[in-house]
């Protein structure tokens, strides 16, 4: 090509506007694509296999999974395993988004009652036990108190993984007792009616103004006002639910466990239900404080009390009892869990690895033990209850005990509309006095519309 | 030189018309084509954005409700089935109606505190700009500080049932009693707007000349005949603006009844939009939520053009 021609051709004027977009276009469009087929390259070339995990934001929880994801990944080179924690009461929420948006993650973290709907639409992969270091169905049964599976095995299969998993208990202020002449041993409630009693002679008012409350029940969430009801329907033989799925807590049972629930407001005057919505976020701080002398609540971390009363923590002036029943010595409580769980639709590679950093993660029960005490791994093998460690700690064996004796919340696939409906039921009834029976058929009929759209769709 | 004898005119010379080049029919068109074909181009970005994020959402929405979707599942298409559901049911009839009677309430109730305190301040009285500042930092507060310190206030034996004791109130449930809880949150939601309002008011009263209230002086009107003859016609258009927004605004409350009553007791505080959220993505019925969004805005739509309509004529009488 000679001079003249060479100039001609790169003359600007022969480039028009149009040229220039469309060579910016084209220089953009070939950029990302070679962005995206380096990514792919580079992918192929061998990089560690990312697996991603969506826990909660406990922090002892968090620290364990971080400390175990290291060593995992440390043991597997070509591993990455990925603990992302956001905050419990948001993760079925982000994990339903997730979903939808095709972002979920290859594993996520549950609460045991929320189970039934991941199970449902078909979300969550079995899980293969033996990979997990079971024998069989059985043996992973039997590793577990019977209240931590209900909610999550389906035909002979088990489709998540129990972790941490509680029972709730009566926590009561020693001190308190005995300022009110009651002996801990021998006079701390064993029944609902002895609760009712007991609150009223702990309750010291002045006027309207509740200097001190008795007994307390939570009133700031629907999962805590589920949680602390179903064991005393459950105790005056009602169900949630009849074999066809019709809600059945207005019946003559649910009408008598709300008249329980209620009667620490109605018939004992021991419990001032307003003051805890009104002031407190951390349901249990009126206890911490000592401005109730006893509160069903799960396990309570020695820290949580020193922080909060230093004088409590050092004189040791708290125990955690039986939750009431009907007779002495009967009651039990509601358990609840985190379940670890494998996205259904995530490569078979990365289930694979799940699998096997699950089964690390749940291999040292008395560790766990150790670094987030009195929360437990749910798992019964390995001897590690009986460790000095273990029987050591205050209140531990009945932490332990009442995990083995508790039961689930219902399995249900309208859970979220069921405990909206018993909370707003719970507040109209102890708030509001209104009529009980009203109440719950209000809240009965709520729940049937909420199944029957469920299964309409 | 041949080239030197060609006319302008192309098929004078016996070659055929040909089409300019797309790229430079462009620059031969006409400038003021050119200026509005630039106008286009300079709105096209904001008019996409709005296309994009909030008018494509909103359709978006309007088919959604016509749909069965749990958000893990593809939609179904269930017709108006969504619509047929919501009347009948009693808890979406409790929730409209509480939104029904918060943003009439509150609209009101903003537009006549925002009105007077905009008058007492245009009265010159001493540290009115003072006042007015220190008012206006109810705006500026984080939702979540307002809910808070409200929540402390509004306990049973907190600092304003402590003010009412003189008067023989020793607990008052403000929050917790189905009775006072929607009052409750209506005067938290008064106190967090009519301030902002307030300075719409202002402008308006300062907008309005001062030989109107000379002559009407001069004529014998006294105070009231003067506001109600002459502030409150000239006024009528920013009235207008802020019983719409102030409206707009309630209509979509989400956070004050959220944190402080959570929509209870039962559900005396539960407004359309927290039903929303809760169908949505707590119930994970999704096409259910938006056709309650439809609902919520076809009512405000209904609103907004009655309210049109009304200050229209108004204005017309007065003209």
């Amino acid at each position: 090509m000679d001079r003249a021609s060479l100039k001609s051709t790169m003359s600007p004027r022969n480039v028009t506007r149009r040229d220039v977009v469309t060579g910016i276009g084209a220089a953009g469009v070939g950029a990302a694509g070679a962005a995206t087929l380096g990514r792919r390259a580079s992918a192929q070339a061998r990089g560690p296999l990312t697996v991603t995990i969506w826990t909660n934001d406990d922090p002892a929880q968090t620290a364990w999974y971080q400390k175990r994801a290291q060593l995992f990944n440390a043991a597997n080179p070509n591993i990455k395993v990925d603990p992302q924690r956001f905050p419990a009461g948001e993760l079925g929420k982000k994990v339903s988004v997730g979903f939808a948006t095709g972002t979920a993650p290859e594993g996520f973290l549950t609460f045991d009652f929320l189970m039934p709907v991941w199970l449902d639409k078909n979300l969550v992969a079995p899980l293969d036990v033996q990979r997990l270091g079971y024998a069989s169905i059985d043996s992973f049964t039997g590793d577990h108190p019977p209240a931590a599976l209900s909610n999550l095995v389906k035909d002979g299969k088990a489709y998540g993984l129990p972790t941490w998993f509680h029972a709730f208990s009566n926590w009561i202020n020693l001190k308190h007792f005995k300022e009110a002449g009651l002996d801990p041993d021998k006079d701390a409630p064993q029944t609902w009616e002895q609760f009712g009693q007991v609150a009223k002679r702990l309750t010291i008012k002045d006027r309207d103004k509740f200097i001190r409350q008795g007994g307390k029940f939570a009133m700031h969430s629907p999962v805590w006002t589920m949680i602390q009801f179903n064991p005393i329907l459950l105790q005056c033989g009602g169900a949630w639910f009849d074999a066809s799925g019709k809600c059945t807590v207005n019946n003559a049972a649910g009408v008598r466990a709300m008249t329980i629930r209620a009667s620490l407001v109605r018939e004992y005057g021991a419990e001032d239900p307003a003051d805890s919505v009104a002031t407190n976020p951390l349901p249990m701080m009126d206890w911490l404080r000592e401005r109730t002398s006893m509160f069903l609540v799960h396990p309570v971390h020695p820290n949580a009390i020193k922080s909060q009363n230093p004088r409590m923590f050092a004189d040791g002036d708290y125990r955690a009892i039986r939750y009431p029943g009907l007779e002495p010595g009967k009651g039990y409580a509601t358990t609840y869990g985190f379940v670890l769980t494998v996205n259904a639709q995530a490569p078979k590679e990365k289930q694979d690895v799940l699998h096997d950093f699950y089964k690390f993660f749940m291999a040292e029960p008395l560790e766990v033990w150790k670094e987030t005490a009195p929360f437990a791994h749910v798992r019964r093998a390995g001897g590690w209850q009986q460790d000095p460690v273990v029987t050591g700690f205050p209140n531990a064996k009945w932490l332990l005990q009442s995990r083995e004796e508790g039961v689930a919340l219902p399995r249900t696939l309208v859970f979220n509309e069921l405990g909206d409906a018993m909370h707003r039921a719970v507040q109209k009834i102890v708030l509001n006095n209104a009529d009980i029976q009203a109440s719950l058929n209000e809240a009965a009929a709520e729940v049937d519309r909420a199944t029957a759209a469920y299964r309409r769709a | 030189m041949p080239s030197s004898s060609c006319t302008t005119d192309p098929e004078a010379n016996g070659v055929p018309a040909q089409t300019p080049p797309a790229t430079r029919r462009f620059w031969h068109i006409g400038f003021r084509r050119r200026i509005q074909l630039w106008g286009v181009a300079f709105v096209l970005p904001a008019l996409l954005f709005f296309a994009v994020f909030k008018y494509g959402p909103m359709l978006w929405a309007i088919g959604l409700s016509l749909t069965s979707y749990d958000m893990v599942s593809q939609p179904s298409f269930v017709g108006l089935e969504n619509y047929q559901s919501l009347a009948s049911d009693p808890i979406f009839q409790v929730t409209l109606l509480n939104t029904l009677v918060y943003i009439g309430v509150s609209t009101v109730l903003i537009t006549l505190i925002g009105l007077a305190l905009a008058l007492a301040i245009n009265t010159g009285v001493p540290y009115a700009r003072h006042c007015m500042t220190a008012m206006f930092l109810t705006n500026l507060m984080p939702v979540i500080a307002v809910c808070l310190v409200w929540k402390f206030l509004l306990h049973p034996f907190g600092p304003i049932t402590q003010l009412l004791a003189p008067f023989g109130a020793a607990r008052i449930d403000w929050v917790t009693n189905s009775a006072t809880a929607m009052p409750s949150i209506i005067a938290v939601t008064v106190w967090r707007f009519a301030p902002y309002f307030m300075v719409v008011f202002l402008a308006g009263l300062l907008a309005i000349p001062d030989d109107y209230y000379e002559a009407a002086q001069l004529d014998g009107a006294n105070a009231v005949r003067r506001f109600w003859h002459v502030t409150l016609p000239l006024l009528t258009p920013v009235i207008f603006f802020v019983v719409v927004v102030s409206a707009l605004l309630c209509a979509r409350i989400f956070l004050l009844p959220y944190f402080i009553t959570g929509g209870g007791p039962g559900s005396a505080t539960r407004v359309l939009s927290m039903l929303i959220y809760d169908t949505g993505f707590s119930y994970l019925k999704m096409g259910r939520a938006a056709a309650i969004s439809v609902v919520l805005f076809a009512i405000m739509m209904v609103f907004t053009v009655l309210q049109m309509r009304l200050f229209m004529r108004n204005e017309r009488m007065l003209a």
